[in-house]
């Protein structure tokens, strides 16, 4: 079935990148208005929109009113819904109820989200497929309790982790006994609250792993392929700050054998549409199934990049029943791609929100830089949604002049009015052992000792235009008393002046 | 007024950085700047987008001011902020008496580090922690934080209530240092 309009059930950057491969595909976009960010710009670039401004609930926000996006989307009579990345993206629920409404759901089956998503089941998965796990509990755990004799049996340090679990919400990890019971608390209050689902599950925890996904494209004939890595170890509390590919830690021969596994874990499923499949790589090389993402991921650009394929284009064909129009020998990684998250973000004061509206904002163009972002001159970053204000990516022949494009980039991004993660870009690129390849996931904790970076003639050019701005608005100042010498009231300061 | 005075009497202006280092510069304010005991020309822009720049030694440096409070400053240049108060020598001499002068309080309030919501607080009035203990969990952002005490003591008052929303830099906690 040719798919000729599509709904797009998120908004920010990934909106625009949809509707972007939308309309060069000949597919009418459709997007939705809400009444916290009534102005954005996701609503210009599409070719329709649909206003859920006037109604608005506190309790279900507008991009997880399931019953709510189905029903307008059959008044428009669209024949596809994709869901972007976080909110229904996900959530079985909503892709079984497209189903059942005849609307094309722009991702993999109900069945394969739930049993993906349910990560007993989809370690379960794994176990039968012969990929490599991490030791931990069967299953959920019951109470805090049994979470200290599984831990007890596996030692520690462990991980609690939500079941119905990702972005690094609901995790907590643990390396003394006498902290499993206010962790086990904590992880499943925060797991409740995020996902609606207390359930949380114990693992062995690998302290200094790399994170390594690897992108996959199924159609639904049975044909499956990878787009090779991605290296995502440069995270804060499990959130990604940058990513690329491929990684400096896998050889041809790594990435085949993880690649293998990723496919096998895929076909489990009868898995089709782009997925992602994660694993943990110790240092000796031996990896383990961690989890697969069944939607397209915020990082997807540094695959598009060095595979020349569009990922929301393949989506698209694959949910109209296409066959993949390559295998898996036809995929090249040409050159390195390196995506840098810009958030409204204050690193030196501990990656808090910086929220406020982006007066300016300009970067460089150039064949090296990609920039996917929903914001433009004048947007807002709301506290509804995500901190991100931007994805910078850069590509070039090796990793080395990625990180030179990069560099340059960086500087010449300008962003005013919120603070950002552009200072922390900068303090990873000073980095050595970044520069070299060499980090895991314990990067920032342990190796990133300042998590921005100055040259040190910045400070005395601040305090010069703090000190210029101060003299400035005296000197204004200093323009009244023309004006007080005509009133009642003369400043002695005033008759000082004209004595001299 | 007496701002104008001291602006008036005083030759040059002092940018004191929060780790107490002191940048001064003559007035009027020249665009010639004394960097490791050379002087370096620097020129001041604003381009046609609105963003002001220093020209230095040929490289473009981004600067604008994201906070001002009479004499206190923050200054964003290349992605990294640094805070200032900007001082005359008299204000310069005022203040540093009054830091010799200052009692060295005992009591230490600990502040929302980012805006939130309260979700639950492990101590009350009068409890004994000790540096690194959790003292409240602040959900921002979707996530949970816990929030730890960076000194050792006892608590002296309590100024939130559980699913408060508070601002950051709001005080949660006070504690007698001991």
């Amino acid at each position: 079935m040719k798919i000729k309009s599509l709904l797009i059930a998120n908004r920010g950057e990934i909106a625009i990148r949809i509707v972007r491969t939308a309309r060069k595909m000949g597919i009418r976009s459709y997007v939705i208005k809400t009444s916290k960010e009534p102005n954005a710009w996701y609503l210009e670039e599409a070719d329709e929109i649909i206003d859920f401004s006037e109604d608005f609930d506190e309790n279900l926000p507008e991009f997880l009113d399931i019953e709510r996006i189905i029903a307008r989307a059959k008044e428009h009579k669209v024949d596809a819904i994709h869901p972007g990345y976080g909110f229904l993206a996900e959530n079985p629920d909503f892709a079984r109820r497209c189903e059942e409404e005849k609307i094309v759901f722009i991702g993999p089956s109900h069945d394969a989200i739930y049993r993906m998503g349910h990560k007993t089941i989809a370690k379960e998965l794994a176990r039968k497929s012969g990929v490599p796990l991490l030791g931990g509990s069967p299953g959920a755990v019951a109470n805090a309790e049994e979470a200290r004799q599984i831990a007890n049996k596996i030692g520690y340090p462990v991980i609690l982790k939500a079941a119905a679990g990702g972005g690094g919400r609901g995790m907590r990890i643990v390396s003394k006994e006498k902290d499993i019971e206010r962790m086990f608390t904590l992880a499943t209050n925060e797991a409740e609250k995020a996902f609606n689902n207390p359930d949380v599950f114990i693992e062995r925890y690998v302290r200094e792993p790399r994170h390594i996904e690897f992108q996959i494209l199924a159609d639904k004939h049975g044909n499956v392929v990878h787009l090779g890595e991605r290296e995502c170890s440069v995270q804060r509390k499990h959130q990604k700050l940058l990513e690329e590919s491929p990684s400096p830690a896998l050889d041809a021969k790594l990435r085949k054998k993880m690649g293998d596994a990723a496919i096998k874990i895929t076909k489990s499923v009868n898995y089709f549409s782009a997925g992602t499949v994660e694993f943990l790589l110790d240092v000796d090389n031996s990896f383990s199934f961690m989890e697969m993402n069944t939607r397209i991921q915020v990082e997807h650009p540094v695959t598009e990049m060095v595979t020349g394929i569009d990922l929301i284009e393949q989506m698209i064909l694959i949910a109209e029943g296409k066959k993949l129009a390559f295998t898996q020998k036809d995929i090249k990684l040409n050159g390195w791609a390196i995506e840098w998250r810009i958030n409204a973000e204050d690193v030196q004061s501990g990656f808090s929100p910086s929220l406020g509206t982006i007066e300016k904002i300009s970067w460089p163009e150039n064949e090296h830089v990609r920039v996917d972002t929903g914001v433009r001159d004048g947007s807002v970053i709301t506290p509804y949604y995500d901190s991100m204000i931007a994805k910078l990516i850069v590509h070039a022949e090796t990793r080395e002049k990625a990180l030179q494009q990069s560099s340059m980039a960086i500087r010449k991004f300008w962003i005013k009015g919120p603070r950002t993660t552009l200072a922390f870009c900068r303090a990873v690129l000073q980095n050595s052992n970044f520069r070299k390849g060499n980090f895991n996931t314990s990067f920032l904790s342990k190796e990133l000792k300042l998590h921005y970076h100055a040259e040190p003639e910045e400070e005395i050019l601040a305090a010069f235009f703090a000190t210029y701005d101060y003299a400035r608005g005296v000197h204004q100042f200093e323009e009244k008393p023309l004006r007080l010498e005509k009133s009642q009231k003369i400043s002695p300061w005033v008759l000082k002046k004209r004595l001299r | 007024m007496a701002r104008e005075a001291k602006y008036k009497e005083s030759t040059k202006l002092i940018a004191l950085s929060t780790k107490n280092k002191a940048f001064e510069f003559k007035k009027p304010l020249e665009k010639v700047i004394k960097y490791q005991g050379k002087p370096v020309d620097i020129r001041l822009h604003e381009d046609p987008q609105g963003f002001s720049y220093i020209v230095w030694k040929n490289k473009k440096y981004m600067l604008d001011v994201i906070e001002k409070n009479q004499n206190r400053y923050t200054i964003m240049i290349n992605g990294v902020w640094h805070s200032f108060t900007v001082e005359t020598p008299i204000s310069l001499k005022r203040r540093r008496y009054l830091e010799e002068q200052g009692d060295s309080s005992s009591t230490v309030a600990i502040e929302a580090p980012m805006p939130g919501k309260i979700i639950d607080i492990m101590v009350e009035e009068g409890s004994e922690i000790k540096e690194g203990d959790p003292i409240i969990i602040l959900e921002a952002m979707k996530m949970q934080n816990e929030i730890n005490s960076h000194v050792s003591g006892i608590i002296k008052s309590v100024e939130v209530k559980k699913n408060e929303t508070v601002m950051k830099d709001d005080v949660l906690i006070e504690i007698q240092k001991g």
